[in-house]
């Protein structure tokens, strides 16, 4: 096992390597100047461009721009084109920020798709069934941010509430608190929506595909209570797939969706990444790249080792 | 079965805690009537996060808003548009000129003296521009004796090819040898006083003066050099102006220190420095020194004649003794960062900025929200809101939702919403034109764009009137010349130019094109071809794209369309003017400096006359308005600009956008009498520039709203 780990670091380390390299030079060859900050103002001349391109490195070899790109990355050095700021605080910011919506969506799609799925498998055919996948397929297809719209306009129209943003202003002490798990709500039901469909029917798979086995036949047989069979004999077994699917949340950490935060006017990440993109402010860029890899490469170490401890078929020897 | 019982309590749980909430949150009336605080607070949306917090550095607009309210500069505009003093209690623009007496003139500098009170003697009761300019002398004083100056500059030495080095720069030292100078006192600032001294003096008496041979330049090397210096430091006849600007005393920024000379000279030494890369920097490029003969007098003195240069010291100051070189030093000490690596770009200072404005900073979260207090010690008075608040909100649907909620008091109306939400009793609203334009233009560089006769066909054949109803829903009005409409540098007596599709094709036959049997316009057989190019994201741009490529191809001209992603857009086409015609729009300022946009020496790559227009007499009038001190007659050679670029039609000019702004009816201007006491409330009035925030200190919101006496 453990030489299974070390073997499994080394060869993801050298993956890292190969994707800083590479991300790096495919950001410098897209087209566009983030020394031009604003190039339809006429009080920008060529020369306060010239100046911004040599305070930014831009007139230095590539070579020497990756390295000290990323020995400022690794000493915290490094800094924003777009508004001089360490990339590393900004990042913590907002990761601090998605992090609640991150947490509230997760815990709806986990709370939610398992007892849909549980039940719809239970109930295999039944209305209930057929009701679920209708509403399951309707989700999964309708366009998150149409549905965004949608719930905005009547929540605010119907109860003249303020929902966009993170809080509501001039609020203090309890309802403050309160008020902040109130904007968490629809966003964070709506990104967890196509979770849920998804999830609930992966669920309903997996236990339909355990309850025709044949030890669920002989549970069955032994004499054991319906809910006995389907909750202690049935689920263990189909609860296997989704240990080593944690590993894969991971990167949702950075990930954060741009479309409901933009909707939602809320500060995380997936807005940090868009926006530096538009504004070609390539620290932020391939910071947030480099951290997205290291989370995605941590994550599938993580689901190959939880793997191995709940399954005693798998073996790394 | 406790695992089932836990997989249906634990969705209920978590649902029942999201949902209850709600309670917690005011809705629209609670906000307005049972939060106190609330009507103190001014919360204003915006689609994008501020930058930079720091009016030296910043180039977004979120940036400026918010550091409009922190920083105030020296001087701003009134209601009606003309200079009033903010940091700056008064100022005076000095009219002093100086004369060179001449050395390879034979005569002296009394008879030179006595030369000019003659003429001006003579002339004095003639009606010619002459008569006019020498009565602006009002007089002939006395004559300085010769004297030796030295200057220092600051030069970059010509490219060594041999290192890749960057050149630094080097000190050079000018030894300014002067001739004797004569004295004018002069009513006004008159840019021609030259020419009417070479009239009464003799023709190349002031401009063959040999500035050059009087400056000794140590290090030789830079001798090349010698003209540019003469014109700064050695010219024939030195008028340059002065402003003197008397500070305000008790004027304090927001730790309490109080404004003195030495901040407004600090930043100017900021913008100008290198090192921190200023986009504002070439406003203050023909400012030869900033001096400060005391704490509350600032002199700025000009290399030349520069009207646009008083405008800029609208600029916020900057506390100098959080950002002199000792503090940024300090700073870079205690974050680790070596010294020579650290400018005040990267200083903190530009996330907490401390101003001398209304307002002082109090929170940023990044892309959330900015949040402002009051400043108690403002110099004209606190303002009566306690709080402004900027929330960022990058999407126009859910910002008006927000506005709707109460969450937030302005909304900037999209042009389809204009007109139903101007007869919402719940709301005020306010329209005026915005300060830019969208516009075709052209590359005059090829053919046949080269002839106005095909710009002005290209111009006629397309209904503009059309593209105002429907793709602007009537929010924009024509407009006809590169001026800001309602100001007076306008010129409104130049006609629209009128949709004729016939006289258009008139045109093109005048200029040589023909109809060929495939229905296509042809002259020396080569069809009229051309790829009409804008950006990508600008769903009006695409409209008008759509309808002007329609309106030429029932010509006969075969117009290709590209619409390209933005940086490539002006990287690839348009700073190498490679392009045949393009959509785009300028943004203006109030003051008419249109040197970068259509002058003839911009037109090299990258520069902003893309289109290369050139003209002989748009380029002289366009150096004279800058030098022009006088309003009227400024205003005067604008409407001639005005008229002749409307004539040779270098861009077809569409429309100025009209911009509506809703803010809930309970906000209003509250009237104090001198003990304070609250004596009534007003309506909010604009400015004649449609500016409705003219007099945001006075706004406050109330809980009822106020019956204004007509």
């Amino acid at each position: 096992m453990t030489g299974f780990i070390i073997r499994n670091i080394v060869q993801k380390l050298f993956t890292l390597f190969v994707i800083s390299v590479l991300s790096f030079l495919i950001l410098h060859l897209a087209p566009g100047d983030p020394a031009q900050i604003d190039p339809m103002n006429p009080a920008i001349t060529s020369d306060v461009v010239e100046r911004l391109r040599e305070s930014f490195d831009l007139d230095k070899p590539l070579p020497v721009q990756y390295v000290l790109f990323y020995q400022r990355l690794f000493t915290g050095r490094l800094t924003s084109w777009k508004d001089g700021r360490p990339v590393l605080e900004s990042i913590w910011e907002r990761f601090l920020n998605s992090l609640p919506l991150f947490i509230t969506g997760t815990l709806l799609t986990w709370t939610l798709a398992f007892p849909t799925g549980i039940r719809a498998a239970v109930k295999r055919g039944g209305k209930y069934d057929r009701t679920t996948t209708f509403i399951a397929y309707f989700l999964i297809s309708i366009p998150g941010f149409f549905l965004a719209y949608i719930l905005i306009i009547v929540v605010v129209n119907v109860l003249q509430v303020p929902v966009i943003g993170m809080r509501t202003h001039g609020l203090t002490g309890l309802p403050a608190v309160m008020n902040r798990v109130w904007h968490l709500v629809l966003p964070s039901v709506l990104s967890a929506t196509a979770g849920i469909a998804i999830l609930s029917r992966y669920v309903r798979s997996q236990m339909l595909e355990v309850e025709s086995q044949d030890y669920i036949r002989t549970a069955r047989a032994k004499g054991l209570s319906e809910d006995v069979v389907h909750y202690k004999h049935a689920l263990r077994n189909a609860m296997m797939p989704f240990v080593t699917m944690f590993g894969m949340l991971l990167p949702g950490l950075i990930g954060g969706s741009v479309i409901i935060e933009r909707i939602f006017a809320w500060p995380g990440m997936g807005r940090l990444a868009y926006d530096a993109l538009l504004a070609r402010d390539i620290p932020v860029i391939l910071s947030l790249n480099f951290i997205g890899a290291i989370l995605v490469v941590t994550g599938t170490l993580v689901s190959d080792i939880l793997c191995a401890i709940v399954d005693p078929r798998v073996s790394y020897e | 079965m406790w695992t089932r019982r836990l997989l249906i309590a634990l969705p209920i749980i978590v649902c029942a805690f999201l949902l209850q909430s709600y309670f917690w949150t005011p809705t629209y009336e609670q906000q307005a009537r049972l939060t106190p605080e609330r009507l103190r607070h001014f919360i204003h949306a915006s689609i994008g996060d501020a930058e930079i917090l720091n009016p030296i550095l910043s180039s977004d607009t979120a940036s400026s808003d918010v550091h409009g309210m922190i920083f105030e500069g020296l001087i701003d505009r009134d209601r009606d548009l003309n200079w009033r003093g903010r940091v700056a209690e008064s100022w005076a623009i000095n009219k002093t000129s100086y004369l060179v007496v001449n050395p390879d003139d034979e005569r002296s500098p009394e008879e030179i003296q006595n030369a000019l009170r003659d003429a001006i003697e003579r002339h004095r009761d003639e009606d010619t521009p002459l008569a006019a300019g020498l009565r602006n002398i009002i007089e002939v004083g006395e004559v300085q004796p010769a004297e030796t100056l030295t200057e220092t500059v600051h030069e970059l030495p010509p490219p060594d090819e041999d290192t890749d080095e960057p050149p630094e720069p080097e000190e050079v030292t000018l030894t300014i040898h002067r001739p004797p100078r004569i004295v004018l006192e002069m009513d006004e600032v008159d840019q021609d006083l030259d020419r009417w001294l070479e009239e009464v003096l003799g023709e190349g008496y002031l401009s063959g003066f040999d500035g050059p041979k009087h400056i000794e330049v140590s290090p030789a090397a830079f001798a090349v050099n010698a003209a540019r210096y003469a014109e700064t430091f050695q010219p024939a006849i030195e008028h340059n102006p002065i402003i003197t600007f008397h500070l305000r005393r008790g004027v304090l920024f927001h730790d309490g220190v109080e404004l003195d000379s030495g901040d407004v000279k600090f930043t100017y030494e900021a913008i100008m420095n290198p090192a921190n890369a200023s986009p504002r920097s070439s406003s203050y490029e023909p400012v030869k020194a900033v001096e400060t003969p005391d704490k509350y007098t600032v002199r700025v003195i000009y290399k030349r004649l520069f009207y646009p240069g008083f405008g800029s010291w609208y600029m916020g100051i900057l506390p100098e003794h959080l950002l002199n070189e000792e503090a940024l030093k300090a700073e870079a000490k205690r974050r680790g960062i070596p010294p020579d690596e650290f400018s005040l770009r990267q200083s903190r200072f530009n996330r907490r900025p401390v101003g001398s404005g209304p307002f002082r900073f109090s929170r940023w979260q990044s892309d959330e929200f900015v949040e402002l207090l009051r400043f108690d010690d403002y110099w004209e008075g606190p303002p009566e809101y306690e709080r402004w608040t900027m929330r960022i909100i990058p999407d126009l649907v859910t910002q008006e939702m927000e506005f709707y909620a109460g969450a937030i008091d302005r909304f900037g109306a999209q042009p389809h919403q204009v007109e139903r939400l101007r007869k919402d009793p719940r709301f005020q609203s306010f329209s005026g034109l915005a300060f830019g334009y969208n516009y075709i233009g052209y590359n005059a560089r090829r053919e046949p764009f080269d002839d106005p006769r095909v710009r002005k066909a290209l111009g006629m054949a397309i209904d503009i009137d059309e593209i105002i109803e429907y793709v602007f829903y009537n929010q924009a009005e024509r407009m006809t010349g590169p001026f800001p409409k309602q100001t007076d540098y306008y010129n409104h007596d130049i006609p629209t130019l009128p949709y004729d599709p016939e006289r258009a094709k008139e045109l093109l036959a005048e200029a040589g094109f023909e109809l060929n049997d495939a229905g296509w316009l042809e002259r020396d057989g080569r069809r009229f071809q051309f790829t009409l190019i804008t950006n990508q994201g600008n769903p009006i741009r695409l409209d008008i794209l759509t309808l002007a490529q329609d309106s030429w191809r029932r010509l006969g001209i075969d117009v290709r369309t590209d619409v390209v992603e933005w940086s490539v857009f002006i990287s690839r086409y348009i700073n190498q003017s490679e392009f045949d015609a393009c959509i785009l729009g300028w943004s203006m300022s109030i003051d008419p400096d249109l040197f970068q946009i259509w002058h003839s020496s911009q037109t090299n790559p990258g520069q902003l006359n893309f289109v290369g227009f050139k003209n002989e007499r748009a380029d002289e009038l366009i150096v004279r308005i800058r030098r022009e001190y006088d309003d009227e007659e400024r205003v005067r050679m604008c409407h001639e600009l005005h008229e002749l670029i409307a004539k040779k039609q270098p861009y077809t000019f569409i429309s100025v956008g009209m911009w509506t702004a809703l803010l809930d009816r309970r906000i209003v201007r509250v009237q104090r009498d001198d003990e304070g006491n609250v004596i009534g409330y007003k309506r909010i009035v604009p400015t004649i520039t449609g500016s409705y925030t003219y007099d945001f200190d006075e706004w406050l919101k109330v809980p009822d709203a106020p019956v204004h006496e007509p």
